[in-house]
């Protein structure tokens, strides 16, 4: 997705439309921030201090946050490793009045996705803003997959979940027969049960998904 | 005791007379009864015999009464001769006791310098007896480092007999202690040719001793005058006479004299101060009062001395005021005091720049805050009117928000403007309301982004000050700053920061900024004016340090107490009429 193009007014009322939040405690550069989303169709809402951001509950969209790197009572840094503390993820730009080095190696290390010195392009705010929600995108999609692959992992009975992890460590099935002492066609009928329950398409499917899992070869393996 | 004779036989004249009369007696009766007697004769013979008698009888009166007087002179004389032998006896022992128990100790030595008489006082004093002086070498009552004095001494006498010699000089008892004596001496010859010299001393280790703590007293005094650069005086009004101690002189940068007159004293002090000077000391004679002062002395070599004198009026028995006092060279102070001065100014200059150095990253801010509006609404404006179909409305939205942002943003450039552009270091009058609401509109930000409640409490119709307001400025903006950050830790009240001013009853303004922050400790509340004492992590703790010494620059005093309630109040005064400065 690229912002920049004017958007149809239509898209506005799509719920799953990205969203953008605004944390600035001047209400000029709110307004102004608003108004410059709006008019290239993005959904966003404006918070005067990071308390009043932390209020309400984040919608389940793509989404990324602006952060006025100089807010009262907390700072935009100190807000960023709160966010990262509490388990959110969501993608940050920072802006500052006086941008200055330690400051923006610090939010960048800390994850940031842009650092805008203030008064910024309106088009560096916009491919800045394209960038997370892009990034919020994938780390989303990554998510859910993983939610998925977890779901499905968890219907395995212990048996498929000794055997799966014996075939993805790259065991033939009579090694993995002769290992947990079954005959080899059990073994057959048992990778038929995973393969389906995981919708893996293939072994070296398989193989990734256990990666993605973290599944490791079964203790007492082959050798013992 | 006189003796008077009893019996007195008759003397040679009287036994003469008595003949003569008895001769001329039997002359007459011869005649009377003689061969051929006359009557007349006879009678004439009579008469004659009568008258011969007679006068042989007052001879014999004469005679007897001049024998008499003799007789007393002679016993008179006697009796005169002895008594001057008794008295004389007397005289020697009485002499002699005054000699050997007079307390002065009186040695006869011969030329050889052996004693041949002491006195007993004199043996006694130097724990002998006399016995075992005698025939000794006198040399014997000396310290040994003092033998080849006394030998040369002794010479001087024998070289100039009958001249009297004196010196002092330790003399050594038997027991080894010490004692100073003085001693005359003169030689004389004998009668048997021989020379002696005779010595007479008196033990003066009291008085040596006096002398020498007194020596010690005075050089210890005038070692601690020169320390101290303090020299003493003395100054007897009636007579016009000046006496000064040795620091004294070093001072003025005159050589030592026994006195000195006024007139001269005058042409040293700085021909400004001359006169003042001549005042205070013209009536302190009248009133006799106790007078303090401090001028300059200007010296030959064109250098400048600060001094300052106090001195102290006494009347002595006979009615005159005497004026006793202390001088000191205050220089190095005053030199002190004008460095340290400077010192200030300079760190006052450079924590000005460090704070317009802190507040440039809150300007920068202010300014950049309107400035990122105006440029996201002008690219909002171009949005809205770029669309397909244009949305005029949302477009002049952005454009009334481009308006007043800028505006903003001048207003700042402005206040800055105003800040930075007021000369330094000028005393002017201000009104104090105004120079405060200058502060204020720099320290909006920070008052918002800390969520800080201002509340302005000015009095109105405020004398005008004279000050130097940027300095003023610093020190208000410094007092609202410390407020804010007193009040960062505080979440369970609303942070609510007062700036009073006042005209007192004294007579000064009076400027007071309250924080209800997390207040200063009593114990730690003055050394919050030290240098370099801070309660915050980052910080030099200039800060109010600075402030005390502008204030008090300013004839002013800043101070620090607690509320009430929680937090603290800062306060300074300034009065309003400057004060001449003196020392």
């Amino acid at each position: 997705m690229v912002i920049g193009r004017a958007a149809s007014p239509s898209a506005l009322a799509n719920v799953e439309d990205p969203i953008v939040f605004i944390v600035d405690d001047d209400l000029s550069v709110r307004d102004s921030l608003s108004s410059l989303f709006r008019s290239v169709g993005l959904r966003n809402t404006a918070f005067g201090s990071a308390h009043e951001f932390l209020q309400q509950t984040l919608p389940d969209v793509p989404s990324c946050l602006i952060l006025d790197i100089r807010l009262p009572r907390l700072s935009g840094l100190d807000f960023q490793a709160e966010l990262a503390r509490a388990d959110i993820h969501i993608p940050i730009i920072f802006m500052t009045g006086h941008g200055d080095i330690p400051m923006t190696v610090r939010a960048m290390k800390a994850g940031a996705v842009d650092f805008l010195t203030k008064p910024f392009r309106d088009q560096d705010m916009l491919d800045a803003v394209t960038t997370a929600i892009e990034r919020d995108r994938t780390r989303r999609h990554e998510a859910r997959a993983l939610a998925n692959l977890r779901a499905a992992f968890a219907t395995l009975t212990p048996r498929e979940r000794q055997i799966m992890s014996l075939v993805t460590a790259g065991l033939m099935n009579k090694q993995v027969a002769a290992e947990i002492g079954v005959a080899e066609i059990t073994v057959k009928i048992h990778r038929g049960h995973i393969m389906r329950k995981m919708a893996a398409k293939s072994l070296p499917d398989l193989v990734r998904m256990a990666q993605i899992l973290g599944i490791k070869q079964a203790s007492g393996g082959a050798q013992t | 005791m006189m003796r008077i004779p009893t019996t007195r036989p008759w003397s040679a004249e009287q036994w003469l007379l008595g003949g003569m009369v008895l001769a001329l007696a039997a002359t007459c009766i011869g005649l009377l009864l003689g061969p051929q007697p006359a009557a007349s004769a006879h009678l004439i013979a009579l008469a004659l015999l009568i008258a011969s008698l007679a006068a042989a009888f007052l001879m014999m009166g004469v005679v007897a009464r001049t024998h008499r007087q003799m007789e007393a002179m002679l016993r008179g004389r006697a009796s005169g001769e002895e008594r001057a032998v008794e008295a004389l006896r007397n005289s020697e022992a009485q002499w002699k006791e005054v000699f050997e128990h007079n307390p002065v100790m009186y040695f006869m030595v011969d030329a050889t310098g052996l004693v041949l008489s002491v006195n007993t006082f004199g043996a006694a004093q130097l724990g002998y007896t006399v016995d075992e002086l005698l025939g000794q070498s006198v040399l014997r009552v000396f310290a040994a480092e003092d033998h080849q004095t006394v030998q040369r001494n002794v010479a001087a006498c024998l070289d100039n007999i009958g001249q009297t010699h004196n010196w002092e000089i330790r003399k050594v008892r038997k027991d080894g202690s010490r004692l100073w004596v003085r001693e005359n001496a003169k030689a004389v010859r004998r009668q048997d040719d021989r020379l002696i010299v005779l010595i007479a001393c008196e033990d003066i280790t009291e008085r040596k001793q006096a002398e020498n703590a007194l020596q010690q007293s005075e050089m210890y005094l005038s070692e601690a005058q020169r320390l101290s650069h303090t020299g003493s005086f003395g100054w007897h009004v009636a007579s016009g006479e000046v006496i000064w101690s040795e620091e004294t002189f070093r001072i003025f940068g005159f050589d030592r004299a026994p006195s000195i007159k006024h007139a001269t004293v005058l042409q040293r002090i700085h021909p400004d101060d001359r006169t003042r000077v001549q005042r205070t000391v013209d009536s302190a004679s009248l009133d006799g009062k106790d007078f303090e002062h401090g001028y300059r002395l200007l010296m030959p070599d064109g250098a400048i001395k600060y001094v300052h004198a106090r001195a102290h009026a006494v009347t002595t028995p006979s009615g005159d005021t005497e004026f006793i006092g202390a001088v000191t060279d205050v220089t190095a102070r005053k030199r002190a005091e004008a460095e340290l001065h400077e010192a200030q100014t300079n760190l006052a200059h450079v924590t000005r720049v460090t704070a317009l150095g802190e507040l440039a990253a809150s300007i920068a801010h202010e300014v950049n805050q309107p400035l990122a509006a105006v440029v996201a609404n002008a690219a909002a404006c171009l949005r809205w009117l770029d669309r397909a179909a244009p949305d005029l409305n949302e477009a002049r939205g952005a454009v009334r928000s481009i308006i007043s942002d800028g505006n903003r943003a001048g207003e700042v450039i402005q206040r800055v403007r105003a800040l930075m552009n007021k000369t330094t270091g000028q005393m002017a009058p201000l009104d104090i309301n105004e120079a405060i609401n200058e502060v204020i509109g720099l320290v909006q930000h920070e008052l918002q982004s800390h969520l800080v409640s201002l509340q302005l409490d000015l009095a109105a119709a405020l004398p005008p000050v004279v000050a130097d307001r940027i300095q003023l400025q610093q020190v208000i903006l410094n007092l609202v700053v410390n407020g804010i950050e007193a009040m960062q830790p505080v979440t369970d009240r609303p942070r609510e920061l007062v700036i009073r001013t006042r005209h007192d009853d004294a007579g000064q303004i009076l400027v007071t900024v309250t924080d209800c922050g997390v207040g200063v400790a009593t114990e730690n509340a003055e050394r919050l004016f030290d240098a370099f004492y801070t309660t915050k992590a980052s910080g030099m703790g200039m800060g109010l340090s600075i402030c005390r010494s502008i204030v008090e620059a300013h004839r002013g005093r800043l101070s620090v107490c607690r509320n009430i309630g929680p937090g603290t109040t800062f306060q300074f005064t300034l009065p309003l009429r400057q004060e001449d400065h003196g020392w």
